[in-house]
């Protein structure tokens, strides 16, 4: 007993400068349990499965820096090493679909992709012509060229209506609400509305240019399906995301700023012009490429109000548009011909989906860009 | 002042878009896509409808716009029942359906048609194969009621007496039969089922459906692609798809009648021969009763047939005239030879396709 209690606290005095793991050790550790999972592995089940080995190789690595750390280094450092080790396993299975996302979007859309996909559009594609590819007599027909105008164009509108919406909100919810009950009222609303399903959004475009048109042009059948009301379904998805980006970034700007301006007599409006939405551009240009990417790739409210085209429509107020996950969605699901050559359709969805991850990756470069051009000088 | 600093992002903006639009546009296989176009009908035709036929769709849509190139044709693959629903509403000027109008729907399209009603006739017609991947064995012969007990899990090997009856010739092995069938929602076995209750209805005991009755074994497996690539895969497997898709899969004959009747697309089209047309309908109405139990010589009762449902006048004379050629088009000899060609249908018999056409003729200006 006695003894048990001099080495317990001979151990105490020492444990932050002595008996210290190598600083490899967990990334050995870690390795070793990679392997060994993978052994058990094949051992146990005869084959190879990633999940199954992954997960083998997590609860070892787990007990392995554990028992190792425990031993050498005692209780206090062991817990903190598994901490590390839970925290840091957690963040590499959070990467791991992001990742195996990204590499079968590049490896599959890479691999079928070419600048002709880009140039033309579906008109005239019949399955005659994928069971040529497939069977190896022609190149690959067809193109998405088409749809990439439709993103980019509907993106824009939707941009268009819900920025100006969505940042002016925020400047009243922040500047002029205070804490009144219109705030509050429009605060609950925007929570509401972030919370509203793709496909109600859409419906709700739908219905609204349905019975407009109906009342003005009842005979024009079909055409409440347009690429703007497309645009005003997804605004309804991107306002609410808007609002609330904004508004946190506006709360950021120091209430000295606003009142040093006030001390030097600016009026409000010249305040919030001039000194408040400069400060904090960058964050609110963000927050709206966050936005579009959020609704860039929305599938539900796009084929509820704009239909699938096969061809160019540059007109957002005529006629039905095709937007890339539209286009990858009927692709994939519906391909131009069935049977083997549904192939050629999935490759060409694949294809769209490369272009649609560049896409939204080249509009976070833009807004990164923009908001460092606009960013306020520091030291002026 | 700031202003000054947009000006590099604008002028990328701009470019973007120059770059954009100065290329592209072009048709499919990248040759311009103006010129060709013999008529001069003008306009915009939208469907909505049945996913089946989409294949077939996209095909007709490709001759059709190369010879009018002024007319584009929407056609939004929703499902029957929202193609029927959409139409009834208005909000398209053609249909797409598996299945025809019911009564309840065809007083409704006097209303949004005028009194003579909707129009519908068969313009796609599918056989579905019973495919099979039986080592040693090249053709089959089954009989309705032995598909059904396969497919129920009643028979479960292939030296069953039940089969051997049926194959006199074969030298059928000891082995386990796995019948596979859809996991998903569809229309072929929806069809499938529909021939099994008919012919089959005592073995058969669950109404037919898109969904595989649950009461019954097999494996699933998802969409036609998921069945072919399990039959294909597995020695002793037999499963249904569209015969498009079956690839080099073998096809059993059907016993019709007393004879076994090999797939073929002039046996699919023949069944709508020998199928009764809906009573009680106008004349402009060729919606079928398909005679699933036919014994007609020749007929291959296994089809999914798909309708188009046109109104019987339209508000304007350029929509009727859009309409007219579009429908001719689609049931035309070339048109039905171009849908089998890409999308594996079967092509609608002659006799049939001088019936639609009559029907077409009368679609009028209304008021």
């Amino acid at each position: 007993m006695m003894l048990t209690t001099s080495d317990n606290a001979t151990t105490k005095t020492r444990t932050l400068t002595s008996k210290q793991l190598p600083k490899a050790t967990p990334w050995i550790i870690a390795v070793a349990s990679i392997i060994v999972g993978i052994g058990i592995t094949v051992v146990a089940t005869g084959g190879f499965s990633v999940a199954i080995a992954a997960i083998i190789a997590g609860v070892i690595n787990l007990a392995a820096v554990l028992i190792i750390s425990g031993a050498y280094e005692g209780r206090r450092k062991a817990v903190d090493r598994v901490a590390t080790t839970i925290v840091t396993s957690t963040f590499v299975l959070a990467c791991v679909p992001l990742v195996s996302l990204l590499w079968l979007t590049v490896s599959k859309g890479g691999a079928a992709i070419n600048f002709d996909l880009l140039t033309r559009t579906m008109l005239g594609m019949k399955g005659v012509l994928d069971q040529q590819y497939v069977a190896g007599e022609a190149s690959l027909a067809g193109g998405f060229y088409h749809a990439i105008v439709g993103t980019v164009l509907i993106t824009f509108a939707a941009c268009v209506i819900s920025i100006p919406i969505g940042v002016l909100t925020a400047i009243y919810l922040v500047e002029y609400a205070g804490k009144n009950r219109l705030g509050k009222a429009i605060t609950f609303l925007v929570d509401v509305m972030t919370g509203i399903p793709s496909i109600v959004a859409g419906l709700f475009a739908f219905a609204l240019f349905s019975t407009i048109l109906g009342f003005v042009m009842p005979d024009a059948t079909g055409s409440a399906k347009t690429g703007f009301t497309a645009s005003v379904a997804l605004s309804v998805l991107m306002i609410p995301i808007v609002v609330r980006n904004t508004e946190e970034i506006l709360r950021l700007v120091p209430m000295d700023l606003r009142e040093a301006s006030y001390a030097l007599g600016v009026p409000k409006w010249k305040t919030i012009v001039k000194v408040v939405l400069p400060t904090s551009v960058s964050g609110i240009l963000s927050g709206v490429t966050i936005a579009i990417a959020r609704v860039i790739g929305e599938t539900a409210p796009i084929m509820v109000t704009a239909g699938f085209a096969k061809t160019l429509n540059w007109n957002l107020f005529s006629g039905w548009m095709s937007t890339l996950p539209t286009y990858i969605y009927d692709s994939q699901l519906r391909p131009v011909s069935p049977g083997d050559a549904a192939l050629a359709s999935s490759e060409r969805a694949w294809a769209a989906a490369l272009v649609l991850v560049i896409l939204v990756m080249l509009l976070n470069l833009l807004a990164r860009f923009i908001a460092k051009v606009l960013a306020p000088k520091a030291g002026r | 002042m700031k202003l000054k600093h947009l000006a590099p992002s604008a002028a990328f903006l701009a470019v973007g878009a120059l770059t954009l639009s100065a290329c592209g546009g072009t048709s499919a296989t990248g040759e311009s896509a103006s010129g060709g176009g013999e008529s001069d009908l003008q306009g915009t035709l939208t469907g909505i409808g049945a996913s089946s036929q989409k294949a077939a769709m996209d095909a007709w849509t490709a001759d059709f716009t190369s010879q009018n190139s002024g007319v584009t044709v929407n056609y939004s693959p929703d499902g029957s029942g929202a193609g029927r629903e959409q139409f009834l509403a208005g909000n398209a000027q053609f249909a797409g359906s598996d299945a025809y109008l019911d009564d309840e729907e065809a007083a409704q399209a006097q209303e949004v048609c005028g009194p003579d009603g909707a129009f519908e006739f068969p313009v796609y017609i599918s056989p579905i194969a019973v495919a099979f991947n039986v080592e040693g064995v090249d053709s089959l012969n089954l009989s309705p009621a032995t598909i059904a007990g396969i497919f129920k899990g009643d028979i479960t090997n292939w030296n069953d007496p039940a089969i051997a009856a049926d194959n006199p010739d074969a030298n059928l092995p000891d082995l386990n039969i796995t019948a596979v069938h859809r996991a998903d929602d569809s229309g072929t076995t929806e069809n499938f089922t529909e021939y099994l209750k008919a012919t089959a209805g005592d073995v058969w005991d669950q109404d037919p459906d898109g969904n595989w009755p649950g009461a019954y074994g097999g494996e699933a497996a998802q969409g036609t692609d998921g069945v072919v690539q399990t039959v294909t895969d597995t020695n002793g497997a037999i499963g249904y798809a569209d015969a498009s898709a079956v690839g080099s899969l073998t096809s059993a004959k059907v016993k019709v009648g007393e004879e076994f009747v090999e797939l073929s697309p002039e046996a699919a089209s023949k069944v709508l021969d020998a199928s009764e047309k809906v009573a009680g309908r106008g004349e402009g109405d060729l919606a079928f009763d398909l005679a699933r139990d036919t014994t007609e010589s020749g007929a291959y009762p296994i089809v999914l047939v798909s309708y188009h449902i046109v109104c019987s006048s339209y508000s304007d004379q350029n929509t009727v005239d859009m309409v007219k050629a579009w429908e001719k088009y689609v049931v035309s000899e070339e048109g039905q030879a171009s849908a089998a060609e890409s999308a594996g249908s079967a092509p609608l018999s002659s006799d049939l396709r001088d019936q639609i056409n009559t029907v077409l003729d009368t679609i009028q200006v209304s008021g």
